[in-house]
């Protein structure tokens, strides 16, 4: 009986094995491929042992592309929508946990609504409203920038502009984090405020000295999950930026793999390991909160 | 202790502390989404007359919409895009490997990294990434391999590509299924288990008799969430074949993308983004009552 035992365990053991074995490697070949691609001297479509080990491709990036003006886009837009992404559902995930109004409930579930849409089905009506928004602010600012109105465009514009694609970017991100902030706020026991408020602190003083250092766990995971699906998105600034200089890395991306006549292998896998390294930091911070996203909030 | 005008003045601040959230989501998503229905009861195109004087057509788009082949097919298209890689590609890997890794295996950590691997890759990425294992006929590494084994290969994206599309998205989403899963597996007792072993019951029993409906909840509340996140898929499908060959991977997100920003028909474009809206919301609804959200 005890050797039917074993033998049934050394079995279920071994399929256990093979069976993720075989799923790893179907997840991990594509990497391998871009991973070993990207220092072959002669990269090819498929996979193969490089030629010669070499970080001509990488250098490629940042020298001969715009990479570091990419990189820099990516980074400048994808953090200043997280920052404002964990500011604006701090304050808000705090006041739908706390709040008892008869707006609470229509909110959450309108939050949770809104997360379901799908973002190509709004572009169209967002992309006539940013429109609107630019022409109006243009008119605004032209007399106070002059000449300069193109650059002053570049940086506050809505369409072609950082701000319009950092707004854009934090709202879309905005009902998940409201949503995990709302969660965690539930957590915190109210104690600690009372025993301020009893002390005689302010609104602003309760935030600043109580709230804020409770809430760090959860803005911690609220901004690693903006970060994340803000970097990965592709269709925001596929819509919203023209100009070379805002270019960001899922867009260099693109385009330089859609200069169809002659395609580098070597150089589009370093660009697209450049993309990927920041994303792969995010998600392996991220991993901890997967779970209790999913019992709320929509998976990341 | 706190009285009433206490209260009231809470709320308020509350309310004050809501606005920043409020503003952004009303302006930016509630009315570009009751823009799109006003939209998509007019001729409003990009290019042409009707860019300068767009005119109120009533249910036009839609009566165009509903006798439009290629609308069908899209919708056609993102149901097996949707049934293939999350209902069923995702979930079954994902169940498969969350059951595997189960109990304190040797290098349960390596291969639980390897399969969330995929899914911190952004969309474009994903799809350069299969762009070399599925294109290039012979020269395409998935043939490489089928060759080396002995198999038959094919021009993957040309042939099979609605099968290939899906599968690459079943890939991006084994990892989450799995942890969200194992979550679900953990939380069933270990107590009850041992008692189905007492009166013993088989593995096979003990799995369908216990394990599934045990987890049942937990697989209803997987299936809409990746559902929803699914049907809105751009990014990964674009990059990979743009809809074609053909319209045979134009899912819903492409078709829309494709009407409003190639073909420039705003208003036909946005009939099809609301029936997109709507079939999202239903499975929306049933997500929201599936949470039993306690507010």
């Amino acid at each position: 009986m005890a050797e039917v035992r074993t033998t049934r365990t050394v079995l279920t053991s071994v399929a256990a094995y093979a069976t993720l074995i075989v799923i790893s490697i179907f997840c991990l070949l594509p990497f391998i491929w871009m991973a070993l691609a990207s220092v072959d001297s002669n990269a090819k479509l498929f996979l193969k042992w490089p030629d010669s080990w070499t970080f001509d491709n990488y250098l490629r990036v940042f020298n001969k592309e715009d990479g570091y003006r990419w990189f820099a886009n990516s980074l400048f837009t994808v953090t200043s929508a997280t920052i404002l992404v964990m500011i604006i559902s701090g304050l808000g995930g705090y006041a739908l946990s706390r709040s008892h109004a008869w707006w609470k409930q229509p909110f959450l579930y309108a939050v949770l609504l809104i997360r379901v849409l799908p973002s190509t089905a709004l572009l169209v009506p967002l992309y006539k409203i940013l429109l609107g928004l630019n022409n109006f602010e243009s008119t605004l600012l032209r007399p106070i920038f002059g000449e300069n109105i193109r650059q002053a465009m570049r940086l506050f514009g809505f369409i072609d502009g950082y701000l319009g694609l950092i707004i854009v970017l934090a709202t879309g991100q905005l009902p998940l984090a409201l949503w995990i902030m709302k969660v965690f706020f539930d957590g915190v026991p109210k104690d600690y405020e009372e025993a301020a408020i009893l002390d005689g602190a302010t609104l602003v003083q309760r935030i600043r000295r109580v709230l804020i250092p409770l809430a760090l766990p959860g803005l911690a995971a609220a901004g690693l999950f903006t970060f994340m699906s803000a970097w990965g998105d592709f269709l925001l600034p596929l819509i919203l930026l023209s100009s070379p200089e805002l270019q960001t890395l899922p867009l260099g991306l693109f385009r330089a793999f859609l200069r169809v006549n002659e395609i580098d292998y070597g150089l589009l896998a370093a660009i697209a390991v450049v993309y990927l390294i920041p994303a792969i930091i995010a998600f392996s911070f991220a991993r901890r909160f997967l779970v209790q996203t999913f019992s709320g909030g929509v998976k990341g | 202790m706190i009285s009433d005008a206490f209260q009231k003045r809470k709320e308020r601040q509350l309310l004050w502390l809501l606005l920043p959230a409020l503003l952004p989501l009303l302006l930016l998503v509630i009315y570009p989404a009751l823009y799109s229905v006003y939209l998509s009861m007019t001729n409003e195109a990009l290019t042409g007359a009707a860019a300068l004087k767009p005119r109120f057509v009533g249910a036009n788009n839609y009566l165009r919409l509903f006798s439009d082949a290629r609308f069908w097919n899209s919708l056609l298209v993102t149901f097996v895009f949707v049934l293939g890689s999350a209902v069923i590609g995702q979930f079954v890997l994902g169940f498969i490997s969350a059951v595997a890794l189960r109990g304190r295996r040797v290098g349960s950590q390596v291969f639980g990294a390897a399969i969330l691997l995929p899914n911190a890759a952004p969309e474009v990425v994903a799809g350069f990434m299969w762009i070399s294992m599925l294109a290039g006929g012979d020269h395409a590494t998935l043939s490489k391999i089928m060759i080396a084994l002995g198999l038959p290969w094919a021009d993957w994206l040309q042939t099979f590509p609605l099968f290939m599309v899906t599968m690459v998205n079943t890939w991006r989403g084994i990892g989450t299924a799995m942890i969200l899963l194992t979550a679900g597996l953990s939380a069933v007792p270990a107590e009850v288990y041992e008692a189905a072993r007492m009166d013993g019951a088989n593995q096979r029993q003990t799995f369908l008799r216990i394990t599934l409906p045990l987890m049942a909840p937990t697989i209803f509340l997987y299936m809409l969430i990746s559902t929803v996140s699914t049907i809105s898929v751009f990014g990964l499908v674009y990059a990979l074949t743009r809809g074609g060959p053909g319209n045979a991977t134009e899912v819903i997100s492409v078709y829309i993308y494709n009407q409003s920003f190639t073909t420039f028909q705003l208003g036909y474009g946005a009939a099809g983004a609301v029936v997109a809206l709507l079939i999202s919301l239903v499975f929306g609804i049933g997500y929201v009552r599936a949470l039993r959200v306690k507010v």
